[in-house]
């Protein structure tokens, strides 16, 4: 793998909680503009490593660094969450995580806002410097809307959309940030066989047209195999497992690990 | 109707309770060179005569009125539904009068010329004093917290310390302290707006870098704990502060700008201009706040933490600006307040002032700022009113009371306040119906 | 005084005084244990510092006023009749705060349980609760008026001494009263049915629910223990040091600090932090600028917020579990 093409490296990270250990030993590579997946059985410890590298949660043990285009490689453990937001890294949350009481709009457009700095100022009188700002703040929060086919929904308050509705709009907010990587934790939880043929769609639309690499978990396998270039297996903390999707399916520890439950979901 | 189900009982038990509570709160004192069971007893037992006609025991009188609400409430179960549907549009009412462009318009049009013309039907100088000090320092302290709790959600019970600030740091720089004032040198009122604006806000800085990182539970009882060390502190530290008596007479705001002069005198109609002045910037001041990227940030803060994070918002800072900006506002009062009494000392700092703040803000609409300046108007006036005529067997400290039970009744029925924000009910509507174990700090996952 | 002078007179008063330092902490820590109890117990199944628990304490103290004054008018008890009175003290206070403790449940909190209502109306609700309480209080009794109960055994009575210092009454009642009352609270916890269902209930409610416990019951029941130990936590303050309606807030604070630095939602935390709090609070007196008895407070409240901000979870509470 060329060095050059990593965007998130995560090198022998392990992360504890008491007497618990959720990450042992975990590394893995992803490369810029690929679509890479995360699998495994509940309580694999897939989220963990998310919130690990949106420094959520800090590893007693390893490295994970971030190779941003705006800035000198970021090493994340010891980082505010914030920080390795603004540095380019997005995530999207199992359990929908909307500003319910905001309309779509709103929600991608706080999104798009530069929070950077202090900005007091500029908020009580405002300049043209903010207006420019709100302005293309504005855009983007449209062409997002767009892009996720939520504009017609623009001006309705969040909490009264329909879930896959909400799962799209949290993808919109999570790009409005700009981010070279989004993480997406079970995007598709929850939804319908449409809903789910959508998404996958949208995800694929999300590389491809705004060049955004994807680094998703997910439970449907289906899915999974048709969006995945790449595979990680989780289990018990540790990776068993990785490779393109046919490696995966006929991995015999994978197998293994899953026990017998359905290799393809069916239906939602 | 069956008039003895259980829950029909339950309730003539909750009915009856609440009316013993209130025949205490309404009666008689108890106290001061009196054993100590004299104000219960005099509650119960005191006997009250109407319209001269006839007089009964106070139990009585409650127990009756007791059963009457009782009986009331038991038609009011029966029929709720058609009675809320019914009071429905009454209730929304305010908010949506207020929601039309034009409303607004028309109401900040009479707001302002009644202001302004306000002085020439006050023809006491008592109730313009009243106005001033009990009502417009109230609004801007009130506009102040707005901004802490309603726009940021943080829970602040020592807002009087920013108030205090701006009141002490005008009696420190205006030399009638017996500390002297910095490098010796007193200086003119006027100048210690900016002064004890500024110092309150870098106190709100220095005071929310630690604190804020904390939950809202834990701010509260850390800011609470706060005030009543600085209350007690202010109190007792006569050589830095003046202690109990406080300072000496706070020299009166003074223009004197080239060939202008103009010295606040004893009258308080031009500290009312000055104040509504004020009151004017920082309404403007705030709603524009309220809708910039900073006021989003708040608002994307107080609805999802954890999800406001990840989009690159950084919650410490916003909760410090909030904090500091709010304090603005505690500040400038304080100044005012210097100002307009002269004399400044601990009394007006007590952690009361805090609750008090907190209803106005809480009872106008959390985050809503016409709500919270119409909020404060109503609840000073009342509190005016009933310090100065004493209805029924009403002391001043006994407002405070009141408050308390105000409190727990907003919650109970209106948490948002008589005239909330839009946002604020929808929040907490949403809260309310959407509640699927909400996620905390902790991001669970499917793992631990 | 020398900066250093200050320390070292400090230092050289705990040495001469040691005993009657310790006495007194142990006399305090027994009495923010007790009270601590109620904000852990509380916090642990519902998630939320009652404000008003402080004002519960402050209840049962009036009470006791009443009760023994009624009971003993102005003369002085001794002997097996002090052993007596002070029991019906207990009961009394306990009793009385425990329905007030039930009272602010279920109207402060209740109504808002049923609506699902975010975390701040509750502290809101609480704090209205609270001043509500005080202020009633005030208004009934006499604002400011500290009054005391009647003198159930005599006022400053020694009972044996440690070299030469009088450990008094009062010091061991409190200490035994507290020991003996924790103890039970702890048993109630671990070993009963419904302590198994606080427990539950503080872990995981809605699971509970659907494992049949009855959660308004086991709500009620866990401020009915909190409000029983802290009334009689309030006997025993008033009849050293009189009550007055904001007896409740003063100590709220350090039995709060106490609860947090234990461990919040810990039981035996509480008693951990009680004592603590109280010996520290203790030995710190020597050490208050110019004798200003604030200053035992302000160290105090640094030690809360030193818990808060670099250990929330408290000493005996889990790294990563329940955390402040």
């Amino acid at each position: 793998m060329n060095d050059g093409d990593l965007l998130i490296n995560v090198e022998n990270v392990t992360l504890r909680f008491g007497g618990v250990v959720s990450l042992r030993d975990v590394s893995l590579a992803m490369r810029r503009g690929e679509i890479l997946a995360v699998i495994g059985p509940n309580g694999a410890g897939k989220t963990s490593l998310f919130n690990s590298i949106t420094g959520v949660y800090q590893p007693q043990e390893g490295t994970i660094t971030f190779a941003s285009n705006r800035a000198p490689l970021l090493s994340v453990i010891g980082k505010k969450t914030h920080r390795i937001a603004q540095a380019g890294v997005s995530r999207t949350f199992q359990a929908s995580r909307l500003f319910s009481a905001l309309t779509v709009f709103e929600n991608v457009k706080i999104g798009a806002e530069d929070h950077g700095g202090i900005g007091l100022a500029g908020s009580l009188v405002k300049g043209p410097r903010t207006r420019k700002g709100e302005r293309a703040s504005d855009r983007v929060a449209a062409e997002l809307l767009n892009f996720v086919d939520l504009y017609h929904e623009a001006n309705t308050i969040a909490s009264q959309l329909s879930y896959g509705a909400r799962r799209r709009l949290e993808i919109a907010r999570a790009l409005a940030t700009g981010p070279e990587v989004i993480l997406l934790d079970e995007p598709a939880a929850g939804t319908n066989p449409s809903e789910k043929l959508e998404l996958t769609s949208l995800i694929r639309r999300v590389r491809d047209e705004r060049g955004v690499s994807v680094l998703l978990i997910e439970h449907d396998m289906k899915l999974v195999m048709a969006l995945a270039e790449r595979i990680y297996v989780l289990n018990f903390g540790s990776i068993i497992a990785e490779g393109t999707p046919e490696e995966i399916r006929v991995n015999p520890a994978v197998i293994d690990a899953y026990l017998g439950t359905a290799t393809e979901e069916t239906s939602a | 109707m069956n008039l003895l189900t259980r829950s029909s009982l339950k309730r003539l038990l909750a009915v009856l309770l609440m009316s013993a509570l209130v025949t205490l709160m309404t009666g008689a004192p108890g106290g001061f060179g009196v054993p100590a069971y004299t104000g219960l007893h005099g509650s119960f037992l005191e006997r009250v005569s109407y319209f001269g006609l006839f007089a009964t025991q106070r139990w009585f009188l409650f127990l009756t009125l007791g059963v009457i609400a009782w009986l009331l409430s038991t038609y009011y179960q029966r029929h709720s539904l058609t009675i809320r549907r019914r009071l429905e549009p009454a209730l929304a009412a305010p908010t949506r009068v207020m929601q039309r462009r034009t409303n607004r318009w028309v109401l900040i049009a009479v707001v302002v010329v009644v202001t302004l013309v306000l002085p020439k039907f006050v023809h006491q100088q008592f109730w313009m004093y009243l106005i001033v000090e009990q009502i417009g320092v109230w609004i801007l302290l009130a506009l102040g917290l707005n901004v802490v709790v309603g726009f940021a959600g943080l829970l602040d019970l020592g807002f009087a310390a920013f108030y205090a600030i701006g009141a002490y740091a005008t009696a420190w720089f205006t030399g009638v302290l017996p500390t002297p004032a910095p490098f010796n040198h007193p200086i003119p009122t006027l100048w210690c707006i900016p002064i004890g604006v500024g110092l309150a806000m870098v106190f709100g800085i220095i005071l929310g870098i630690p604190t804020l990182r904390l939950r809202g539970d834990y701010l509260a009882i850390v800011t609470l704990g706060f005030a009543l060390i600085i209350d007690d502190f202010v109190g007792t530290q006569s050589g830095l502060t003046g202690g109990g008596e406080g300072s000496l007479t706070v020299p009166k705001f003074a223009v004197n700008a080239g060939p202008f002069h103009y010295t606040w005198g004893i009258s308080p109609t031009p500290y009312y201009y000055l104040c509504f002045l004020f009151v004017v910037i920082f309404l403007v001041a705030f709603t524009a706040l309220e809708y910039s990227r900073v006021g989003r940030a708040w608002v994307a803060i107080r609805e999802d933490e954890v999800a406001a994070e990840s989009i690159g918002i950084n919650p410490l800072k916003y909760k410090v600006m909030a904090f500091s900006v709010g304090a603005a506002s505690g500040g400038f009062g304080g100044v005012l307040t210097a100002g307009l009494i002269g004399n400044i000392n601990p009394t007006l700092f007590q952690y009361q002032v805090s609750v008090n703040v907190l209803i106005l803000v809480i009872f106008g609409g959390m985050g809503s700022i016409w709500g919270v300046a119409i909020g404060a108007i109503i609840v000073q006036f009342v509190t005016s009113y009933l310090d100065n005529y004493q209805p029924w067997g009403y002391q001043l400290n006994d407002l405070y009371m009141y408050i308390g039970a105000l409190l727990i009744i907003m919650m109970i029925f209106r948490p948002a306040g008589i005239l909330p924000s839009r946002r604020r009910q929808r929040e907490i509507r949403g809260y309310e119906e959407d509640y699927e174990g909400h996620l905390d700090e902790v991001l669970t996952g499917d793992e631990l | 005084m020398g900066f250093a002078h200050f320390w070292l007179s400090g230092f050289d008063q705990i040495r001469t005084g040691f005993w009657a330092y310790f006495a007194v902490g142990l006399e305090n820590g027994s009495l923010y244990a007790m009270i601590a109890v109620g904000y852990t117990l509380v916090y642990g199944v519902l998630g939320l510092i009652n404000f008003a628990h402080g004002e519960v304490f402050m209840c049962g103290g009036f009470a006791a006023v009443f009760l023994t004054h009624g009971i003993l008018g102005d003369s002085i008890a001794n002997g097996w009749e002090s052993v007596f009175l002070i029991l019906a003290g207990i009961a009394i206070a306990g009793s009385v705060s425990a329905l007030v403790a039930t009272g602010v449940e279920q109207i402060a909190y209740r109504p808002l349980r049923r609506r699902n209502a975010p975390k701040l109306a509750y502290l809101i609700s609480a704090i209205g609760a609270s001043y509500f309480l005080q202020t009633l209080a005030g208004k009934e009794f006499g604002y400011g008026q500290n009054v005391f109960p009647a003198q159930v055994f005599p006022a400053g009575q020694t009972m044996f001494f440690i070299g030469k210092t009088p450990i008094h009454t009062i010091q061991v009642v409190c200490l035994v009263v507290g020991v003996i009352m924790f103890i039970a609270a702890d048993r109630i916890v671990r070993s009963t049915k419904l302590g198994r269902g606080i427990r539950a209930v503080a872990q995981d409610s809605e699971t509970s629910a659907l494992m049949g416990v009855n959660i308004d019951r086991t709500i009620t029941l866990t401020f009915i223990i909190g409000g029983s130990l802290a009334g009689a936590a309030g006997f025993l303050y008033a009849l050293q040091n009189g009550i007055v309606q904001s007896s409740g807030t003063e100590l709220g604070i350090y039995a709060f600090t106490a609860a947090v630095l234990g461990g919040i939602g810990n039981l035996r935390g509480a008693a951990l932090g009680g004592l603590l709090i109280g010996l520290f609070g203790s030995f710190s007196v020597p050490f208050a600028f110019e004798g200003n008895i604030s200053w035992t407070e302000i160290y105090t409240f640094i030690i809360l917020v030193l818990v808060l901000i670099v250990r929330p979870t408290g000493i005996l509470g889990e790294k990563s579990g329940r955390t402040a």
